[in-house]
C-alpha cells in the first residue's frame, strides 16, 4: 500500500476500526462540525463471513551475506535470481543534511547530485550516455533531516560489471565541475520557487519547522542564500571529509553471486581510504510543550491541508513496537479508524492517515488530510476525537488482535521485492537493532497488549501539545483555527504575516 | 482509485508524464519491452507461462503460477471505462469503481479493506478511459479470501442511496485533491477536451462536479447490470497457489454468476482533425508556466504506436534523451520535460509535457521543441540512441516482473484491451521490431501540425492577487 498520502514518512503500518462513543480531547473547545449537510446513513458494517484462514503465514525473510570491505566498508548481499535486475545501494552515515553548516542548507545533496556531473575521466554528458545506453540506472541525494546521503544504481545483470564500475568512478573520483555546478543551482533556484505551488509543500515546512524547531531537520528546502553560498570548493570539502567508507553501508540485491562478487568489490573499493571524521550529532529535539496553530494562507485553495502532531519517538526506543500497533489502529491505512470515520463515514476526504517517523532522533507523529474548506472545523473535531478516544479508552480486544493480525501478516508481502527484504535488513544494521530482530518481529507484534497502546498514545499523542498546520484558504479557515490555540498565520512564500489571535489576513 | 491518488484513475498520462521528467526516464506503465540484443547476449528470459480458461458465463479466466514468494494478486479488469459514459454523467465509471468497496451481499460496507487489510493484504481499483480494474495482494494461504471477495461483489453489489451520497462526496475530494487544489491539475482535462472530438476520450475520468452530483441509484443499478457481468470481465491470477486448487475456488464463486447481453461497443472514432488546434488556461496555483503539445497518434498496440513509445523514450528517456539535454541541460529554459504517447484502444496521443522555468519564452521553448520533431523527421536517430531504448526497456520490464500485482493487471490489460494476454512475453518482440526509418517514418506521418494540439497553461498572479484585494 504505497499510498501517497500527504504524509510520506519512514516508519508506517496499517489499522483496523470499531466505532465507540465520541470523547474529545481534554481541554479542547467543544466544536459543532460546522456544516451539517451530511448526516452520514453510510455506515461502516462487518458481516464476517468471508472465508479466511485463521493463520499467520509464518515467513522467514532470506538473510543477506554480510561482510566488511578492508576499508571498512559494511556489505550486504542478497542473492535473487527470478529477473536479471541487480539494485544496489549505497549508504553514507554523517555525509547528510542533518551535519550541514546552518547557512550552507542544501550542501550535502548539492554534493550528492554533482557526482554524476563530472569524475577525472569523463565529462557529465559522457557519464548520462553511458548510463542509459547500459539501460542502468544512478542517483545520489541527501535529504534534509537525514543523516546520511544515498547512493542508488540498479540495471541488469547482463551488463552488471559495466554499470557498477561506472557508479565506482562516479562515486570516488568526481570532478565537480564549477560550470556544472552552476547549472545545478540554476535548476534549484528555479525549483524553489515552483514547490510553493504544492500545498504538501507548504504544510511540510511549516510542520517541521515547528515540531523540530531549532534542530536541522527544521529545514526543508535550502534558500536562495544558502544555495548562493554553494561554491566547488565547499563541496569538495564536504566530500572529502564526509564520505568515508567506515560509516558508509553498501546494500545489494539481484541477480549476483555473492561470493564472486566480493572479491570484485574489493578491488572497486580498494582506492576509497578511511578517514577520521566525527559524526557530532545535534541535540535531540525536544516535543512542543503547547498546543500552537499555523495556518498558511494559499489563496483559490479548495481543500484545507491539515497535519498535527508532536515529536515522538527514535528508532530504538522500547516503545517503537507498541507504537507500531497504536498508530495502525488510529490511522495506519485503508481500515485505520481515522479512515474509517473521516472518509467512509464523513465522506470529509479522499485519504486521511497517520504516521511517524522514527530515526536515530526522535521525530513525529503525525495525522492529516486534505478535506474541503467547508468541512475543515468537522474535520478538526474528528480528529481530536479520535485521538482522545485512544488516549481515554482500551483498544477492544477484537481490534487489537485484527490490527497486530494485519501487521504480521503483512510481513510475507515484502517476500515479493528483493529491494525490500534488503531495506529490512539494512535497517537492522543502520539502527544496530538485534540479529534476529525481524525474525522476532511478529512475535514482538502479538505480544503488545491493550494497555501498551494506550499507554503510548497518552504519552506520544498528546492534544494539548500537538502542532497543527493548515493550508488553505485563511479567509474561510481562520476563525474555524482561533478556538484551538494562538494562531500564527502566513503567507504561501513562507513569510510570517500575523501573530495573534486577533489578526486578520492581510 | 482508492486509498491512493498513486493511481491511474483520471489522469493515466498525467501520471506517466510526471513519471517520465524525471531523470531515470520511466516509461509509461504499459511500454514495457526488452532489448533487441541477440538472444546469445540475454543470459536470462523472464517470460511469464500462464493458462488461459473460460467459464460457461463467459469469465475469462488467466491463471500464472509463481512459487518465488508466498503471496498471489488477484485482478478483475472490467471491460468499462469512461468511454462508455454519456454526456451528463461524466466521471460515473470512478464513481462507480468506488461504490464497489461499499458492500455486497456477504460482505460489509469497508469490510473490503479491512478483511484484505487486516489478513496482511493490499486491495484497490482504478478507473481509466478504456477499463476498470481492481486487485489484491494477500499472503498465499489467503486465496480463497481474494476470489470471494472478486466474486461476491459480482455477483450481489450492495447500491444504496446513503452509500452512493457517501462515495459522492470522496470522490469530488479526490477530484479536488488531485486536479482543483494542484498546480496544473486541470492541464489534462483541457488538452483532452480541445485536442478530441468524440465524447468518448474527449472528457476525463474524474468527470465534473455538476455531473457527479447528477448521478442516482438507478444510474448505477444500470451500470452495475451492464457492464459487471462475468462475460464483460477478466480474471487473472498470479502468484503462488496449485492451478487446479484456485480454478475450482474460482469456479466454486464464480460460476454461478450469469451472463448478461453483451455491453454496447462505444464509438471512439475521431473526425480528421485539419488544422492545428490552441488554447491557453490560467492557473491559481502555477509558478511556472507549462507547454503541452499533444498529437493524434494511432490506437496502442500497433507498429507505429511502438515506435512513437520509442520515439518519446528518445526524446526524454533519461539524462541522455535529446530534450533533457536541450532543454534542461543547455538551455536551461524548461523544469522538466516528457515526451511519449498515451495507450488507448482507440485514438490515442503523442505527449510533450514541458514545464517552463519561471520567465521563460514560451513561444521560443515551443519553436525547440518542433526543431527536434523535424530533426526526427529529417534523419534517422543513431544506432547507440536505439540500443538505449531496449536496452532500458528490458530492464525496465525486469524489473516490473518481480511484483505478482503488476503481472496480475499487466494480462487483464492485455486481455481487455487486445484480447491477446500473450503480449505480457511478445510486447517485448513489439518493440524489436521497430526499425530506425520506423521512427522516422513515424515523425513525418504523426507529429504534423495540422494534427496538432497546443495549450499553454500560465500563472494566474493576478487571481491570486484579486482574491486578497477583494477581502
Amino acid at each position: 500500500m504505497r499510498r501517497k498520502a500527504p504524509i510520506r514518512y519512514s516508519a508506517c503500518i496499517f489499522a483496523c476500526l470499531v466505532f465507540g462513543a465520541a470523547f474529545l480531547g481534554r481541554n479542547l473547545p467543544l466544536l459543532k462540525a460546522q456544516e451539517s449537510i451530511e448526516t452520514p446513513a453510510s455506515k461502516v458494517e462487518r458481516k464476517n463471513k468471508a472465508p479466511l484462514s485463521r493463520e499467520v503465514l509464518q515467513v522467514k525473510l532470506p538473510k543477506p551475506v554480510e561482510a566488511k570491505l578492508q576499508n571498512g566498508l559494511t556489505l550486504l548481499i542478497l542473492e535473487d535470481h527470478r529477473t536479471p535486475s541487480v539494485f544496489a545501494q549505497l549508504h553514507i552515515s554523517g555525509a547528510g543534511a542533518l551535519f550541514e553548516p546552518p547557512s550552507m542548507t542544501g550542501l550535502a545533496n548539492a554534493t550528492a547530485q554533482m557526482l554524476r556531473e563530472g569524475t577525472q575521466s569523463r565529462t557529465s554528458l559522457q557519464i548520462a550516455e553511458e548510463i542509459d545506453r547500459l539501460g542502468a540506472t544512478l542517483g545520489a541525494a541527501g535529504s534534509f533531516g537525514s543523516s546520511k546521503v544515498v547512493f542508488s544504481a540498479s540495471g541488469l545483470s547482463d551488463n552488471f560489471g559495466s554499470w557498477f564500475a561506472l557508479a565506482v568512478d562516479v562515486l570516488l573520483n568526481p570532478s565537480f565541475p564549477r560550470e556544472e555546478l552552476e547549472k545545478l543551482k540554476q535548476r534549484q533556484r528555479a525549483q524553489l520557487r515552483q514547490q510553493r505551488s504544492a500545498a504538501n509543500f507548504l504544510v511540510n515546512e511549516r510542520f517541521n519547522r515547528a515540531v523540530y524547531g531549532d534542530h536541522p531537520a527544521a529545514t526543508v528546502s535550502p534558500t536562495v542564500e544558502s544555495l548562493d553560498a554553494l561554491t566547488q570548493e565547499a563541496l569538495m570539502k564536504w566530500y572529502r571529509e564526509r564520505y568515508a567508507p567506515q560509516n558508509a553501508l553498501l546494500a545489494i540485491a539481484g541477480d549476483v553471486r555473492a561470493q564472486e562478487l566480493i572479491p570484485r568489490l574489493e578491488k572497486w573499493f580498494a582506492g576509497w581510504q578511511r578517514n577520521d571524521v566525527k559524526r557530532t550529532w545535534p541535540p535531540n529535539p525536544v516535543a512542543a510543550t503547547s498546543r500552537k496553530i499555523y495556518l498558511v494562507h494559499r489563496p483559490n485553495s479548495v481543500q484545507t491541508t491539515v497535519t498535527l502532531g508532536n515529536i515522538a519517538i527514535e528508532r530504538r526506543s522500547p516503545d517503537y513496537i507498541p507504537m507500531v500497533v497504536m498508530n495502525h489502529i488510529l490511522g495506519g491505512g485503508v481500515s485505520g479508524r481515522l479512515f474509517l470515520n473521516l472518509r467512509e463515514e464523513k465522506g470529509y476526504t479522499y485519504g486521511v492517515y497517520s504516521d511517524f517517523s522514527a530515526l536515530r532522533y526522535p521525530g513525529p507523529w503525525r495525522a492529516g488530510g486534505n478535506m474541503r474548506t467547508e468541512v475543515t472545523s468537522g474535520a478538526l473535531v474528528e480528529f481530536f476525537k479520535e485521538i482522545g478516544r485512544i488516549r481515554d479508552q482500551t483498544v477492544p480486544p477484537a481490534e487489537l488482535e485484527d490490527s497486530k493480525r494485519a501487521i504480521a501478516a503483512r510481513f510475507a508481502l515484502s517476500l515479493e521485492q528483493p529491494a525490500a527484504i534488503l531495506g529490512l535488513a539494512a535497517s537492522r544494521v543502520q539502527f544496530r537493532l538485534p540479529e534476529d530482530y525481524w525474525d522476532t518481529y511478529p512475535a514482538k507484534i502479538m505480544a503488545v497488549t491493550a494497555e501498551d497502546v494506550q499507554r503510548v498514545a497518552r504519552k506520544y499523542l498528546d492534544p494539548d501539545t500537538m502542532q497543527l498546520v493548515a493550508v488553505g484558504d485563511g479567509l474561510k479557515i481562520q476563525s474555524v483555527l482561533e478556538p484551538y490555540g494562538p494562531v500564527e498565520v502566513y503567507d504561501s512564500s513562507g513569510k510570517l504575516t500575523s501573530s495573534s489571535n486577533s489578526s486578520k489576513i492581510p | 482509485m482508492h486509498e491512493q491518488p498513486v493511481k491511474t484513475a483520471k489522469s493515466f498520462v498525467a501520471g506517466w508524464i510526471f513519471l517520465a521528467s524525471i531523470v531515470t526516464g520511466t516509461l509509461l506503465e504499459s511500454a514495457e519491452s526488452e532489448s533487441n540484443l541477440t538472444a546469445a547476449k540475454l543470459p536470462k528470459s523472464f517470460d511469464v507461462t500462464f493458462k488461459e480458461f473460460k467459464l460457461n458465463n463467459g469469465l475469462r479466466i488467466i491463471l500464472a503460477e509463481d512459487h518465488s514468494a508466498p503471496t498471489y494478486s488477484i485482478c478483475v479488469t472490467y471491460n468499462v471505462g469512461s468511454r462508455d459514459e454519456r454526456p451528463g454523467r461524466t466521471g460515473f465509471a470512478h464513481l462507480f469503481e468506488h461504490m464497489l468497496f461499499q458492500g455486497s451481499e456477504n460482505v460489509g460496507k469497508g469490510e473490503h479493506f479491512i478483511l484484505v487489510q487486516n489478513n496482511g493484504g493490499s486491495a484497490n481499483g482504478t478507473t481509466n478511459p478504456d477499463r476498470t480494474n481492481y486487485f489484491e495482494t494477500l499472503p498465499a494461504n489467503q486465496l480463497e479470501l481474494g476470489i470471494f471477495l472478486e466474486a461476491d461483489r459480482m455477483r450481489a453489489l450492495n447500491i444504496t442511496q446513503p452509500n452512493l451520497d457517501n462515495q459522492r462526496q470522496t470522490v469530488q475530494e479526490e477530484r479536488r485533491q488531485n486536479i482543483d487544489n494542484r498546480p496544473y491539475g486541470r492541464t489534462h482535462e483541457a488538452v483532452i477536451a480541445t485536442a478530441y472530438a468524440n465524447f468518448a476520450y474527449q472528457h476525463s475520468v474524474m468527470g465534473s462536479m455538476e455531473d457527479l452530483n447528477a448521478a442516482t441509484v438507478q444510474d448505477a443499478a444500470d451500470f452495475f447490470r451492464i457492464y459487471y457481468a462475468p462475460n464483460n470481465a477478466v480474471l487473472s491470477l498470479v502468484g503462488d497457489f496449485q492451478m487446479d486448487v484456485a480454478l475450482s475456488l474460482i469456479k466454486k464463486y464464480f460460476e454461478s454468476i450469469p451472463a448478461q447481453p453483451p455491453p454496447p461497443i462505444p464509438d471512439v472514432a475521431e473526425p480528421e482533425q485539419k488544422t492545428e488546434r490552441r488554447k491557453v488556461i490560467e492557473d491559481a496555483f502555477a509558478q511556472a508556466p507549462r507547454l503541452d503539445i499533444v498529437y493524434k497518434i494511432p490506437t496502442g498496440n500497433t507498429p507505429d504506436w511502438y515506435a512513437l513509445s520509442v520515439l518519446g523514450q528518445v526524446l526524454s528517456g533519461g539524462v541522455s534523451s535529446r530534450l533533457y539535454q536541450k532543454l534542461i541541460k543547455d538551455k536551461e529554459v524548461a523544469l522538466s520535460v516528457s515526451a511519449g504517447p498515451d495507450e488507448r484502444r482507440g485514438p490515442s496521443l503523442f505527449w510533450f509535457s514541458i514545464t517552463a522555468r519561471p520567465g521563460s519564452d514560451l513561444a521560443a521553448l515551443e519553436k525547440m521543441v518542433y526543431e527536434d520533431i523535424e530533426r526526427l523527421q529529417n534523419e534517422q536517430i543513431a544506432d547507440w540512441e536505439l540500443s538505449k531504448v531496449q536496452m532500458q526497456l528490458r530492464r525496465q520490464r525486469a524489473q516490473q516482473h518481480y511484483s505478482t500485482r503488476t503481472r496480475a493487471n499487466a494480462f487483464g490489460h492485455y486481455a481487455v484491451y487486445y484480447n491477446d494476454p500473450q503480449l505480457i512475453n511478445s510486447v517485448q518482440q513489439k518493440y524489436s521490431q521497430v526499425s530506425k526509418s520506423d521512427l522516422q517514418r513515424v515523425a513525418r506521418t504523426y507529429l504534423k501540425e495540422t494534427q496538432r494540439t497546443v495549450v499553454t497553461t500560465v500563472p494566474k498572479p493576478a487571481a491570486a492577487k484579486a482574491a486578497l484585494d477583494n477581502r
